[in-house]
């Protein structure tokens, strides 16, 4: 049921996003564990670490909070970078994106 | 590209909606957009420096009686108090604090040293009304 929500999040944004398998093959630069803040915790978090790694590297960031999951894509997509796709996991998200 | 700009009217002083002011200001520091925020009337009492972050000298706008709720739920949530929003968001793009000086005098602080340290400078009204006409978004709080 989570996944047919998180493939309905990445419809609405209208991306080619990977499938789950696809992402845990992602070598990850970047991590922004952002699981003991709620909204707007994540986003910060991952503004300032996107300034830290490369355009072409990849980063995740690890959120418990429901919101993180719309707002990442979009912010994404506002800042030109690519969202990749989200994995649930239990309890919290792993959303995976790279910095242009 | 040119930065989107943001203005906020920051009349309130009340805790409750200081702290939306920081989740505001939050996501459009994430967008990268330039904020000038100015601080009227009861906003500029919160500013003083005896009170700032005190939340026993902050009144709530909405639901005065659960106040204490309010404060425990943000607490629990690992929400950052307003001033550690605004002084975060400072660190991260352009956010200018704007005091309007004479709802300083209104609360017995005249100098910019009489404000926690996030505030930029005093200004006049007319400070306010060019950067309203100037910004993409204005908001009043």
């Amino acid at each position: 049921m989570m996944d047919v929500g998180i493939n309905f999040i990445n419809l609405l944004f209208k991306m080619e996003y990977m499938t789950q398998e696809e992402l845990l093959t992602l070598p990850v630069t970047k991590t922004v564990d952002a699981r003991g803040t709620a909204c707007p915790g994540p986003l910060l978090e991952a503004k300032k670490a996107v300034g830290t790694i490369k355009p072409g590297d990849i980063m995740e960031v690890l959120s418990a909070d429901e919101g993180t999951k719309v707002d990442i894509p979009k912010w994404c997509t506002k800042q030109g970078h690519e969202y990749l796709g989200t994995i649930d996991v239990s309890g919290y998200f792993r959303i995976f994106m790279k910095k242009r | 590209m040119e930065k989107k700009k943001l203005c906020i009217g920051l009349y309130s002083g009340s805790v409750d909606k200081l702290t939306a002011a920081g989740i505001i200001l939050s996501g459009a520091v994430a967008d990268d957009m330039h904020v000038d925020i100015y601080v009227l009337l009861q906003g500029a009492r919160a500013f003083r420096k005896d009170i700032g972050d005190n939340p026993d000298k902050l009144q709530m706008a909405e639901n005065p009686a659960m106040k204490a709720e309010f404060l425990q739920s943000l607490k629990t949530l690992k929400v950052k108090t307003w001033v550690e929003f605004f002084r975060e968001c400072k660190t991260i793009s352009e956010v200018k604090i704007h005091i309007c000086g004479l709802a300083g005098k209104i609360w017995g602080a005249e100098k910019l040293d009489d404000f926690i340290d996030i505030a930029d400078d005093i200004c006049g009204i007319g400070a306010y009304i060019t950067a309203t006409q100037e910004a993409d978004v204005n908001l009043f709080i």
